[in-house]
């Protein structure tokens, strides 16, 4: 019955944001703690996955309408978009490079299988190319969206406080860095640190997914 | 524009993308397509932002709640996963982390010489 996991989302999401209303540290995001809900709920009740993505699939349906309105912030800041076009895709060629090294150095130094390797190379970009990639170059889809959740929600918890740590001031430089980081996941609180940040995370998501995706199967062989 | 109208503006948006990538192999998958379309009819002042004001509002505002259904899906992690997740999870932690400070780094260093600073009409926004 599809209504018990839409049901469920829409509760464990308000609790979520209750919660993140009264405290309002960066640390209790709404995602975070509705996640926690649903699956602790589900581990209680005895309640399968299966039995809840039967009405989590209607609500990630709208994942493609609601990317589609993701032009709409970068419409509104085309102007800064020509202006800084340059430095923006220098930031975010450097980061999704950052991302693939930095996966494949790590698992050489704790002994990752090569298949953990490859499903993990492909976690900044966004869940339908993410997977696609990863079955590609021989990685398994499903870790990969795992770590792509991860790295998501890691990327809506932590974008405040990594930029402050980081002196991260510019908000051109803040969006693209949430963006390529974190993409669509990311992105959600990118809009709530403002307009500029919304859009030019917005943006990266889409050309880091694309650049990840035609550099990781040239740069991978070299390190199998 | 009527609310009816804009969804289904924005739905036929994303199908068209879909089609893109499913029938004439544009190897971006769809819903990047459709934010490409979605911007470049924008561009072209075909669709103005009054035309799905409501609609558009309304996704970016719940934008997280559309992630949450697939976020569970770490449930259903494997075997390997299982056994490893520690360092899984701090593998994915750390390294976007890493990730986010060289783009944040490069862009912000690139953009230096730039005088005027972008223009900010910061709204927070709360979900």
């Amino acid at each position: 019955m599809p209504l018990f996991g839409i049901f469920l989302t829409f509760i464990a999401f308000e609790i979520g944001v209750a919660i993140h209303k009264k405290w309002r540290y960066s640390l209790v995001n709404p995602l975070l703690i509705a996640n926690v809900l649903i699956i602790g709920f589900l581990c209680v009740t005895g309640i399968s996955y299966e039995t809840y993505k039967i009405g989590g699939d209607y609500i990630s349906f709208f994942l493609g309408p609601v990317t589609v309105v993701l032009a709409v912030p970068l419409y509104k800041q085309i102007q800064n978009l020509k202006k800084y076009w340059v430095s923006i895709l220098a930031g975010i060629c450097v980061g999704s490079l950052t991302s693939i090294f930095c996966v494949i150095a790590t698992s050489k130094i704790f002994g990752l299988s090569e298949t953990l390797m490859l499903s993990l190379a492909l976690k900044s970009i966004t869940i339908p190319m993410g997977s696609v990639v990863s079955a590609q170059i021989g990685g398994i889809p499903s870790i990969t969206i795992i770590a792509i959740t991860i790295t998501g929600i890691t990327g809506a918890v932590t974008a405040p406080l990594v930029c402050r740590f980081f002196r991260i001031k510019n908000p051109v430089a803040q969006g693209v860095a949430v963006g390529t980081a974190s993409h669509a996941l990311g992105t959600s609180r990118a809009l709530e640190m403002g307009e500029v940040q919304g859009a030019m995370s917005s943006l990266s998501i889409g050309v880091a997914g694309i650049f990840t995706a035609i550099i990781t199967p040239i740069i991978i062989p070299y390190f199998i | 524009m009527r609310i009816l109208l804009q969804l289904a503006l924005i739905l036929g948006i994303s199908f068209a993308g879909e089609l893109l990538h499913r029938y004439v192999g544009v190897p971006i998958p769809g819903n990047i397509i459709g934010m490409l379309l979605m911007l470049i009819l924008l561009c072209l002042k075909i669709v103005k932002l009054d035309h799905i004001k409501e609609v558009s509002n309304f996704f970016l505002k719940h934008l997280a709640f559309f992630f949450l259904p697939p976020s569970i899906g770490i449930m259903a992690a494997g075997e390997e996963v299982m056994s490893q997740w520690p360092l899984l999870m701090f593998l994915c932690v750390a390294l976007t982390i890493v990730t986010m400070a060289a783009t944040g780094w490069t862009v912000q260093l690139l953009s230096r010489n730039k005088r005027e600073n972008p223009t900010t009409n910061h709204q927070p926004s709360r979900l």
